[in-house]
């Protein structure tokens, strides 16, 4: 067990702490789900972490066909689906209290975040549909760096020019000078607390993965 | 339905036991029951939140271990 692990557990246990505790001021609306944003918020930087992690190891695939590169830019892939699900609920949760709706299809980056999600289940689904090993390596390589490109358009670029209930959309970005300066002081190391506990979990899931290849070629 | 009979106990609209009064009885409690009613309940979510985090860090740890201890025997093995 590393170090920086036990450092990860210390670090969000009072993340967490910190983002029921703290006084926050009252808003209109939001009320207390303005906590929301401690973890709602870093569910979606944790997923463009392992996403962008995914893409990484998707590029080395392709340069140096190592069969341990596949296992690491798929590993990160599915870290960061389970974080994007995550999003999601905890979003329609908060929608139901806030918009009035579980799910609305005038809101375009809750249904573009949904379509991201789709994007990358398709990553998996073509790589069920391989089996040689390097064909699937590469071919799931190319899909995944073309997946990648789609996902700042998605969350960002798009929700940005349309109308929007969701922060972050008609030209306003998500987190502004109108945001309460108090919430920052758990948002920023909620963000860096779950972005390393993605990570933690993606090294549990590559190595668990590197493992059980192993057996299974020997 | 035998609305007659004896069996049939009112569960539902009728104090089965004075115990569940628990809230109004606040006084007596002790210095942690006390804390925890305070600030509206919000340190029994604290207190849920915590316990799930805690499991969920246990169950990581165990994982991690678990996976550190096949990678040695993997690699002894192929020595």
């Amino acid at each position: 067990m590393k170090a920086w692990k036990y450092l990860v557990a210390v670090w969000m246990t009072l993340v967490i702490a910190a983002g029921i505790l703290i006084y926050i001021p009252e808003i209109p609306i939001l009320e207390q789900t303005a906590r929301n944003i401690f973890f709602h918020v870093p569910m979606w930087m944790a997923m463009f972490a392992m996403f962008t992690t995914s893409f990484v190891y998707s590029i080395r695939v392709l340069n140096s066909h190592d069969p341990l590169f596949d296992i690491k830019a798929e590993s990160a892939a599915r870290v960061g689906m389970v974080f994007g699900i995550c999003g999601l609920m905890t979003g329609s949760l908060w929608a139901r209290f806030t918009w009035g709706t579980w799910w609305t299809f005038a809101e375009p980056k809750m249904n573009l975040a949904a379509l991201a999600m789709m994007i990358y289940v398709a990553y998996f689904v073509l790589r069920s549909a391989f089996d040689d090993e390097e064909k699937r390596a590469r071919i799931s390589a190319v899909y995944n760096i073309f997946a990648v490109t789609t996902i700042p358009f998605l969350l960002y670029v798009v929700p940005r020019q349309l109308m929007s209930l969701h922060p972050g959309a008609d030209g306003n970005p998500a987190f502004s000078e109108i945001t309460a300066p108090e919430l920052r002081y758990v948002l920023y190391p909620a963000m860096i607390g779950f972005i390393a506990l993605s990570f933690w979990i993606y090294d549990i899931t590559h190595r668990y993965k590197t493992v059980q290849s192993r057996i299974e070629n020997s | 339905m035998q609305e007659d009979s004896v069996a049939i106990v009112d569960t539902l609209t009728q104090v089965y036991s004075q115990k569940w009064t628990g809230a109004e009885q606040i006084d007596q409690s002790n210095a942690f029951i006390h804390f925890m009613y305070s600030n509206n309940l919000i340190f029994v979510v604290l207190g849920v939140t915590l316990i799930i985090w805690a499991i969920l860090l246990f169950f990581m740890f165990r994982v991690d271990k678990k996976v550190s201890s096949l990678e040695e025997k993997i690699n002894t093995d192929q020595k």
